[in-house]
């Protein structure tokens, strides 16, 4: 494995963990959502939807990152 | 003795083997790359969960402006002279089993809610002396000026029946909740 293979692979735990991380935050928010629909708190669950579309898209910025990252180490061989 | 027994053995190991490599054709799963998830698809399937969060949290947060609130009815409260100053009376609404209390302040306004306790659903009466709503089950204390709680476990105010006064008569037309 040459050092660019191991440093993806690295590259590809460490977004896998932190992508995990964000799913979990998500969740934390989407029952806090409901819990605020329930007691008729719509402020809250909108606040909490616009702040887990902002984790996806962090998400989505580190998938695409290193997706492109391991597209160009298979490129340059 | 015991090299016929390895023998044996031996022969059922083989049997086993020829067995298994026979199902194997017929059934030609590869167990092994069926059980092995890759990072990729590990990261794929995570991205793939985390839109599906964020729409759930849209449509919850989407949720109070899509389901419209259902009409209310109107319904005939009381005969606003029937009621005193500090005095109430007891009345049903939206439903027959959603009981609801109204109250003559000592301004003379009339104001209502529901008489369900928002800490355990017990059934709140009007304090005339101390003019407070109160819960006899936990001690909860509601203000009769706005339905909030300031005493007791309740933490939520009661819901607001929206009242209109028409000549001498009281109509409940809405609850509100705060």
């Amino acid at each position: 494995m040459s050092t660019r293979q191991a440093q993806g692979t690295t590259l590809f735990t460490a977004l896998l963990v932190l992508v995990g991380i964000g799913v979990v935050v998500q969740l934390w928010l989407l029952a806090a959502s409901v819990d605020a629909f329930m007691r008729h708190e719509g402020s809250t669950a909108v606040h909490a939807a616009i702040a887990s579309a902002v984790v996806f898209v962090i998400n989505g910025l580190l998938v695409l990152y290193v997706f492109n990252f391991d597209r160009k180490i298979k490129r340059d061989g | 003795m015991s090299d016929e027994k390895d023998r044996q053995q031996n022969d059922c190991l083989e049997c086993k083997k020829k067995k298994d490599a026979r199902w194997r054709e017929d059934f030609p799963v590869a167990w092994e790359s069926d059980n092995y998830v890759t990072r990729r698809e590990m990261v794929k399937f995570l991205a793939l969960g985390s839109l599906t969060i964020a729409g759930a949290n849209a449509v919850v947060a989407g949720l109070p402006h899509i389901v419209k609130a259902a009409e209310m009815p109107r319904t005939r409260v009381a005969l606003a002279s029937s009621i005193p100053v500090g005095g109430s009376k007891l009345f049903s609404y939206p439903r027959e089993e959603d009981p609801c209390i109204l109250v003559r302040q000592s301004d003379g306004n009339l104001v209502a809610y529901s008489q369900v306790c928002t800490h355990l659903s017990c059934a709140v009466v009007h304090n005339e002396k101390e003019n407070v709503l109160f819960c006899p089950c936990h001690h909860g204390y509601f203000s009769v000026d706005e339905g909030r709680p300031f005493a007791g476990p309740p933490t939520r105010p009661l819901p607001r029946i929206k009242l209109e006064q028409q000549g001498n008569e009281i109509f409940a037309v809405g609850v509100e909740i705060a």
